[in-house]
């Protein structure tokens, strides 16, 4: 038998080592910069990762974690089924663009967080305020990849399918479904950053909870260490919330030609 | 059998109306290979997609055994020029692709492709994906995918012209060798005099701007032709037949000076 095809995971990517070599650049850049000009608000980068360490043993910060990571979790889900279920209504249905177009792309340009005050007003200081806006960060991009998506399917396969008399459920199922992965992938890992952004922001700027509510009380008290370590976290979250998902893009659209990959993150 | 008559399609061009085809008659016997051959613009792959059922004519009507044709149907399968594979699905999966379309269980539609993998010569490579195979494999993916479903008529449009040479000779032969066992009614569109003769029973000549019969043309070249395609193409009747057509193509083309 021949060899399967290999299934690209986490160390199948050549941008491996340029990345890493970056981050170490700009981290012995920090920390020589930081030593010489010796101020209070850019701490070196040692002491950033030694208050990361503290407070990740310390416990202080575990909470908090799970509390974001929870929101974060639901909030994407939500926008991934959400989204996707708009996305491919819309993509499918030229009388269900035309009702919906107006609103993707009015709260594409309207500044999420003018919502902040409606979703406080209808939630209250909860969860629930900071999931709805993660929702509105992430969900826009789904849907608007997944319409157009949903025109990926090559003419000469819907003729093909067309040529055996397929029902439309089939064609969607078999050929515009899987042709429009690759897109609706791409928008997911796009909206899985902006998620992460929808949570802080949430978390800042609704309900002084999770990491986001750790930031605003160090910022209070000019601890520049602290909110930078937290800082960091996000970042490493962020990464690892798009290397997940785009884990998964890699493992549903395998079979892609490597040149054919859609860019992106 | 099928009975074309009359068939008559314009399309809407940007320098006005283009007629594709113009009062169209043609019978195709059961069990006969019948290939198309025409300059292009001849509209010999219109009339395909028309008996296909993929396009309606603006007059006239194609008949199968007596049942006038409006859309696609169970009796009639196609081959694509661009093979037209799912590149996300397995080449089992693709050849049993219009079983599935038709509803049958999943078992007995695998055990149905695997079969006509072997038939042409595919076994072994049954859970790849289609871009790991060649082009001219993945056209023999065509053709199984079309046999599975059992046609009565098979359609082929230009189904080798997108491979090289010889891959397209072997093809030629491994067609032949298929069609010889299966007997399935064949209409086969191609650009290619030599391909036109080696494989079919009659060529239909058809001639452009407005897409028309020129000629029909019988090929008495004894079968079983798959194994003695060379000694068939260096025969005297071969070049008779060929050396015809080509007349007949010349007087066809356009002049290349402006008149």
């Amino acid at each position: 038998m021949r060899p399967r095809v290999p299934v690209p995971g986490f160390r199948v990517r050549l941008a491996f080592w340029p990345t890493l070599l970056t981050v170490v650049v700009t981290a012995g850049l920090w920390e020589l910069a930081a030593r010489l000009a010796n101020v209070s608000f850019i701490p070196p980068l040692g002491d950033i990762l030694g208050r990361l360490w503290e407070l990740t043993v310390q416990g202080q910060i575990l909470d908090d974690l799970a509390q974001s990571l929870t929101n974060l979790a639901i909030g994407f889900g939500i926008s991934v089924v959400l989204g996707t279920a708009i996305g491919v209504a819309m993509g499918l249905s030229k009388k269900v663009e035309a009702a919906l177009d107006i609103y993707v792309y009015a709260l594409l340009t309207t500044p999420t967080l003018i919502f902040a005050p409606v979703f406080f007003a209808i939630w209250g200081l909860g969860s629930g305020s900071i999931i709805a806006l993660i929702v509105l960060y992430a969900i826009l991009y789904i849907v608007i990849n997944t319409a157009a998506a949903m025109d990926s399917a090559p003419t000469q396969l819907l003729e093909m399918a067309r040529s055996f008399d397929a029902p439309r459920r089939t064609v969607f199922w078999r050929i515009r479904l899987p042709a429009a992965m690759p897109l609706v992938m791409a928008g997911y890992r796009v909206a899985v950053a902006r998620a992460v952004r929808g949570m802080i922001n949430g978390e800042m700027f609704i309900a002084a909870t999770g990491l986001g509510a750790l930031v605003i009380q160090a910022g209070a008290r000019f601890d520049a260490t602290t909110v930078l370590a937290i800082l960091i976290l996000i970042i490493v979250i962020a990464y690892l919330a798009i290397e997940i998902v785009g884990f998964l893009d890699r493992r549903l659209t395998a079979w892609l030609p490597s040149n054919e990959r859609v860019g992106g993150f | 059998m099928i009975e074309v008559s009359g068939i008559t399609k314009r399309f809407a061009g940007r320098h006005g109306e283009v007629q594709a085809l113009q009062g169209v008659d043609l019978t195709v016997r059961d069990n006969e290979f019948l290939t198309v051959l025409g300059p292009s613009g001849c509209g010999k792959t219109t009339l395909l997609r028309i008996i296909a059922g993929l396009e309606r004519a603006d007059a006239g009507q194609v008949l199968i055994d007596g049942r006038v044709i409006r859309s696609p149907g169970p009796e009639r399968a196609m081959v694509f020029q661009g093979f037209a594979l799912l590149p996300w699905a397995t080449i089992l999966s693709n050849v049993a692709f219009g079983l599935e379309v038709r509803g049958v269980p999943r078992r007995e539609r695998e055990a149905k492709a695997r079969e006509l993998i072997v038939f042409v010569g595919l076994s072994g490579f049954e859970d790849m994906l289609p871009h790991e195979l060649s082009g001219g494999m993945q056209q023999r993916v065509g053709l199984a995918r079309a046999l599975a479903v059992e046609p009565q008529v098979l359609l082929m449009d230009e189904p080798f012209s997108a491979l090289d040479e010889q891959t397209r000779r072997l093809l030629q032969e491994e067609l032949l060798g298929i069609w010889e066992k299966t007997r399935t009614t064949v209409i086969f569109i191609t650009h290619s005099m030599e391909e036109a003769v080696l494989l079919g029973d009659r060529v239909v000549l058809m001639s452009a701007r407005p897409g028309r019969i020129a000629e029909i043309v019988d090929v008495p070249l004894e079968r079983p032709r798959s194994v003695s395609v060379d000694s068939i193409e260096t025969s005297r009747e071969f070049a008779e037949i060929t050396n015809h057509l080509w007349r007949s193509l010349r007087t066809m083309q356009e002049p290349v000076m402006p008149e």
